[in-house]
């Protein structure tokens, strides 16, 4: 009885999980609200960083994971929670290559509820303080 | 070595005995047939579906990518929808949307790339701002000079090119 009801349980939960996810529509809103200025491959440009192999650096520490859904792009958004977060995970998983570790927490509509209510005023120097704290993490790992 | 020229001898001998010449033919013929019969199968065909059929004159306003066109068409500059006139360069920062294209009735993601690098072309001007929304949403208007990442923030004419086909919850 109770291998039945964790496997029912596993398989809710899995059906769960593949509802909120839709890789298509998460690539439709990156290239509608992100690629046009991070570019098709998150190659960024001049004066926008690379999501491509850099993004997942970002998860390392809590305040980098918490950036990702702060930065006015992400929070200001016109996308709901549910596809922001869908589409951070879309980006995270399409762009970090090596920069991610395999088994990254994927965002959800709840976290990106909590934490895109404080939007930073100034990305820049907050972003090199950010960087500098998640190289000193590294270096601790 | 003998005892080599044996086994390989009674090998050939077994495979001639349990195979024949129609036996090949037939598997070449199912290899052939499968084979053809693979492309049938399916799979995947977001890219084929992302190719829009594609009917207008792209030097004309009416054009359907040209939806939320604001600025000068590079059709009519030396360059064309795709690509930029020589002697400018394309700008990789640039503003996305959406245009429902007549000839399947989908929507397609276009992305109105500026040529940047040269003084205003001054050849049909396009005006039609489907969709356009006010500078509050910087990323969706398109009133401000897309000539950012580029050498020159001199505006030459606008591209529109197909990046995709738009999402439609279903």
């Amino acid at each position: 009885m109770k291998i039945a009801l964790g496997t029912l349980w596993l398989c809710l939960s899995m059906g769960a999980l593949a509802e909120k996810m839709n890789w298509e529509r998460a690539q439709f809103h990156y290239r509608m609200f992100c690629q046009g200025c991070h570019s098709p491959d998150g190659g960024g440009a001049t004066s926008v960083p690379p999501l491509k192999d850099n993004i997942g650096y970002f998860l390392e520490i809590p305040a980098g994971r918490e950036y990702l859904v702060r930065v006015p792009g992400s929070a200001t958004s016109a996308l709901n929670d549910g596809n922001l977060a869908e589409v951070l995970n879309w980006i995270i998983s399409e762009f970090s290559g090596d920069s991610a570790g395999e088994n990254y927490e994927r965002y959800t509509a709840s976290e990106i509820s909590r934490v895109r209510v404080h939007p930073l005023d100034e990305v820049e120097h907050y972003r090199t303080k950010l960087l500098a704290q998640i190289a000193a993490a590294k270096a601790r790992n | 070595m003998k005892i080599f020229d044996r086994l390989f001898e009674q090998q050939a001998r077994q495979l001639a005995q349990r195979s024949s010449r129609r036996g090949l033919l037939k598997g070449l013929g199912g290899l052939l047939v499968g084979g053809a019969a693979v492309p049938l199968l399916p799979v995947s065909r977001v890219h084929a579906a992302e190719k829009p059929m594609d009917k207008g004159d792209p030097s004309s306003c009416d054009y359907w990518r040209y939806c939320a066109m604001d600025g000068f068409l590079c059709d009519c500059c030396g360059g064309s929808a795709n690509t930029c006139p020589p002697g400018t360069e394309m700008s990789p920062i640039t503003w996305i949307g959406t245009c429902r294209n007549p000839a399947d009735g989908r929507n397609y993601i276009i992305s109105y790339n500026d040529c940047c690098g040269k003084s205003s072309c001054g050849a049909c001007l396009c005006q039609r701002d489907e969709g356009d929304r006010p500078p509050y949403r910087p990323d969706k208007t398109n009133d401000i000079n897309w000539c950012l990442g580029t050498e020159s923030a001199a505006y030459h004419c606008s591209t529109a090119i197909v990046v995709g086909v738009a999402f439609e919850e279903t």
